[in-house]
């Protein structure tokens, strides 16, 4: 492949631009501001959003895009850098839509010569796209259609003739517009939220393939490898990323029911009866069979497990993650682990994503429970509590979308509005984002980062974990010694606001690097001076090496996302929670008592943010000293724009 | 007692396929990251999830050195070396070997093969979970003994329950 104008080490040096409506492929040069404002991954895809996907655009529409986007770290050896991302404007919230996903796909686009892939338009039939070396070329997939992803994962390898072609894909779920179908890549890792697989569906992409030979050069090669041997040693030296790596993210099943924050029964209880059947010791002992990694991670934290008896006999699976177990295990009222199993296994097949579904499925659970809903509306479907055959069932007509899963593939605010009455009060999401598994009521900043975050309930985007997990140490050095206890305090709104929006801006650059969630925000090893060293010595952009900048990075793609919300329509109206979190104590264990003030937690918020008090629009002086002056005019042109120093 | 040379040991069992391992011979040997372009290569059983890293075994009875007519490949000590003044592409060796070990450089379409990296391969130094690893010849049969016991010993254990004592 020739040498390309990259702008800077680390990056390919170019965008993929494939529209699906004239079947035309392109190649576009990255710009060196887009790299050195927004550096990649997230913070990149939010500018390319930002540009092309206007307000009032249809999610499900040929004008919306699918960006799927790496960054400068992505492919290298630096520890966890095999993540990517999908952004899009989501067909379930409205708004700004992104989902991170692991494996080995973003490496391999990379070495294909390519940063990001931006997909517009839509096809008259059904294709996939096959990237490699340098170029792409869109096939016909109408053989596919129809078939779950694991099935079209083998499909297209076999196609394009490369076994170890990295593969992105759609099931059922996509192709019929369920509202939160996931991307599943390689059978295990999905971009589960905000339905980035009906966006895939909407436009016939059923898949994307990709292989590279190409290599990812990096500004300062010496002195970068010794940083990615430091973070390995660092990651093999903590007691807890060990720890990670032995039970998986399902050990916060027993953590999180130790401090009340296990969401139960439709996020009405923090503790669960039947956790120790759906906890990580549990399936550690009886299920476990492998441990497998995303590429370059030394941390390993992906389980695959195997039912050796009863009703799921043979059923291998990897999975599931904390979040699975919490949304069809504790929250459904199901203790059974190979039922949890068998469910994330087939939104793996069909393409759904785990959150949503569990959550629809325990909203009908609890409108049936309290009346609200009768039997007809179910369809014959048994929704109560527990009944995990009832779960499955449904699980299937919602990829299908036929009967009552025509209604759960709406997701909960939808599905809200259509039953009316008393239902929007159990109807767990903000912004129409299914609520992921915290809970406010006894880790006050979980409350506060699902109000605010921009795809809506997130638990990715700003989770706290200092005060979460108790990391005094680690509290004491972020916000200093005479703040530590206040911030580590779950229960208390104290600092709340200043700790969401640290972690939000220091998240938004691991998301753009983009290296992983676990190791950055849990167990707590690195933070924005390691971005900073590392920034710099992939790049070569010696700025990066004042950390200051690096957190005003953060900040200014916080911000420009916030203003792709606020161009939308969102306002500080919408940055709220279900009543339950805010009116309805913890019914019960260690949080018992316990609500949410959110409106204390948001006006210190909108303080730090600089953002207007009343309407939640970021102000242009905030936007002008973060590099955001044409963000700032098209705000101010549709009247979104706050006048003033901020909240002040 | 004759020095005792050092092999190469996988143990698929403990590898989770990251392919820090392809990234650190691409490095070691290029200055760049690109697994295709490493000399150890993770192979993924999409059946069973099932990871094997594939590299050159450095045999004692190598079938590469036979192949090769111009001697540019030749045993030292226990490991196999390719001297690139004496090859003239021909690839025969890379037919020869059953195992993959010898492979041709997607850039430079060159023959290329495991050097160990002048005695200390990145592969096994870079590991992160003793998948790979570079051992005295004559402890990799007790190591793997011990291994054994150990699976042993859980087994009778389910049997036999521990504790009470």
């Amino acid at each position: 492949m020739s040498e390309l104008s990259r702008p800077y080490g680390g990056y390919a040096g170019r965008i993929l631009r494939v529209d699906l409506s004239s079947g035309r492929v392109s190649t576009q040069d990255l710009p060196r501001d887009w790299a050195r404002l927004f550096i990649g991954g997230s913070g990149l895809a939010a500018r390319i959003l930002w540009e092309e996907v206007g307000p009032g655009t249809d999610p499900l529409g040929p004008d919306n895009r699918l960006i799927v986007a790496t960054g400068p770290v992505t492919g290298t050896a630096w520890h966890t850098s095999g993540r990517s991302v999908m952004v899009s404007k989501s067909p379930l919230t409205g708004i700004w839509a992104e989902s991170h996903f692991g494996g080995h796909f973003g490496p391999e686009l990379k070495y294909a010569g390519f940063d990001a892939l931006v997909v517009s338009g839509r096809s008259p039939r059904p294709v996939y796209l096959w990237v490699h070396d340098g170029t792409a070329e869109i096939r016909d997939a109408s053989d596919m259609w129809g078939m779950d992803t694991y099935e079209t994962t083998a499909a297209v390898r076999d196609d394009v003739g490369y076994p170890a072609a990295k593969v992105l894909s759609i099931g059922p779920a996509g192709e019929n517009l369920v509202k939160y179908a996931a991307v599943i890549t390689n059978s295990h890792d999905a971009a589960g939220r905000t339905g980035m697989g009906a966006v895939m569906g909407s436009k016939k992409l059923k898949a994307v393939a990709v292989r590279g030979f190409g290599s990812v050069r990096v500004a300062d090669p010496d002195r970068f490898y010794e940083l990615a041997l430091e973070a390995r040693d660092r990651v093999l030296g903590s007691d807890q990323a060990m720890e990670l790596r032995r039970y998986g993210t399902a050990m916060l099943v027993e953590v999180k029911q130790a401090i009340g924050e296990l969401p139960t029964y439709n996020h009405r209880s923090g503790v669960f009866e039947g956790f120790e059947t759906i906890g990580s010791h549990h399936i550690r002992k009886n299920y476990w069979v492998a441990t497998k990694a995303c590429f370059a991670c030394s941390l390993a934290c992906k389980k695959k497990n195997l039912v050796r008896g009863g009703e799921f006999r043979g059923l291998f699976s990897g999975g599931p993650e904390y979040e699975g177990l919490y949304a069809f295990g504790s929250n459904c009222g199901v203790d059974y682990f190979p039922a949890v199993l068998k469910m994330n296994w087939l939104c793996n097949r069909y393409g759904i994503d785990v959150i949503s579904a569990g959550v629809s499925m325990s909203f009908l659970m609890e409108l049936r429970e309290r009346g609200i809903i009768g039997e007809d509306l179910l369809g014959g479907v048994d929704l109560r509590w527990g009944n995990h055959e009832a779960m499955i069932e449904a699980l299937e007509l919602i990829a299908r979308r036929e009967g009552v899963g025509d209604l759960l593939a709406e997701g909960v605010r939808e599905m809200a509005r259509r039953i009316g009455g008393e239902a929007e009060r159990y109807a767990m999401h903000v912004k129409g984002l299914e609520i992921s598994g915290q809970d406010g009521r006894t880790h006050r900043s979980a409350g506060l980062t699902h109000a605010v975050a921009a795809r809506g309930a997130d638990h990715m985007r700003g989770l706290v974990t200092v005060d979460q997990l108790a990391y005094r140490d680690v509290a004491a050095e972020r916000f200093g010694e005479d703040k530590a206890d206040r911030v580590v305090d779950g229960y208390s709104e104290d600092y709340k606001a200043l700790a969401v929006k640290m972690h939000e801006d220091a998240y938004a650059v691991r998301d753009s690097l983009i290296v992983c969630w676990y190791s950055v925000g849990w167990p707590p090893l690195f933070w924005v001076d390691d971005f900073s060293r590392v920034l710099s010595a992939v790049t070569g952009e010696e700025s990066w090496s004042d950390v200051g900048e690096v957190w005003l990075a953060g900040e200014r793609i916080v911000n420009l996302k916030r203003a792709f919300n606020v161009r939308e329509g969102i306002t500080r109206r919408d940055d709220t929670l279900p009543e339950r979190f805010t009116r309805e104590p913890m019914p019960e264990g260690p949080g018992r008592g316990q609500v949410v003030d959110l409106e204390r937690m948001l006006d210190e918020y909108y303080e730090l943010r600089g953002w207007d008090l009343e309407t939640g629009f970021p102000t242009r002086e905030r936007l002008e000293e973060l590099g955001l002056s044409d963000v700032a005019e098209e705000l101010a042109g549709a009247g979104k724009l706050a006048r003033g120093g901020g909240g002040s | 007692m004759p020095a005792v040379d050092r092999i190469l040991v996988v143990d698929p069992e403990r590898c989770t396929g990251c392919r820090i391992c392809e990234a650190a011979c691409s490095y070691q040997h290029y200055g760049e990251f690109n697994p295709r372009r490493s000399y150890i290569t993770v192979l993924k059983r999409e059946s069973d999830g099932l990871f094997v890293p594939m590299v050159c075994q450095h045999c004692a009875k190598p079938l590469c050195v036979e192949a090769c007519p111009t001697g540019a490949l030749y045993q030292y000590g226990s490991a196999v070396f390719l001297d690139k003044s004496k090859c003239i592409e021909c690839r025969q060796c890379v037919n020869a070997c059953p195992f993959g070990g010898v492979g041709i450089d997607p850039v430079t379409l060159q023959v290329v093969k495991c050097d160990l990296c002048g005695g200390d391969p990145q592969c096994a130094r870079r590991c992160p979970t003793g998948a790979i690893s570079y051992v005295r010849a004559d402890l990799v049969g007790y190591r793997r003994k011990l291994e054994g016991a150990e699976r042993l010993s859980r087994l009778t254990s389910l049997i036999v329950p521990s504790g009470g004592g």
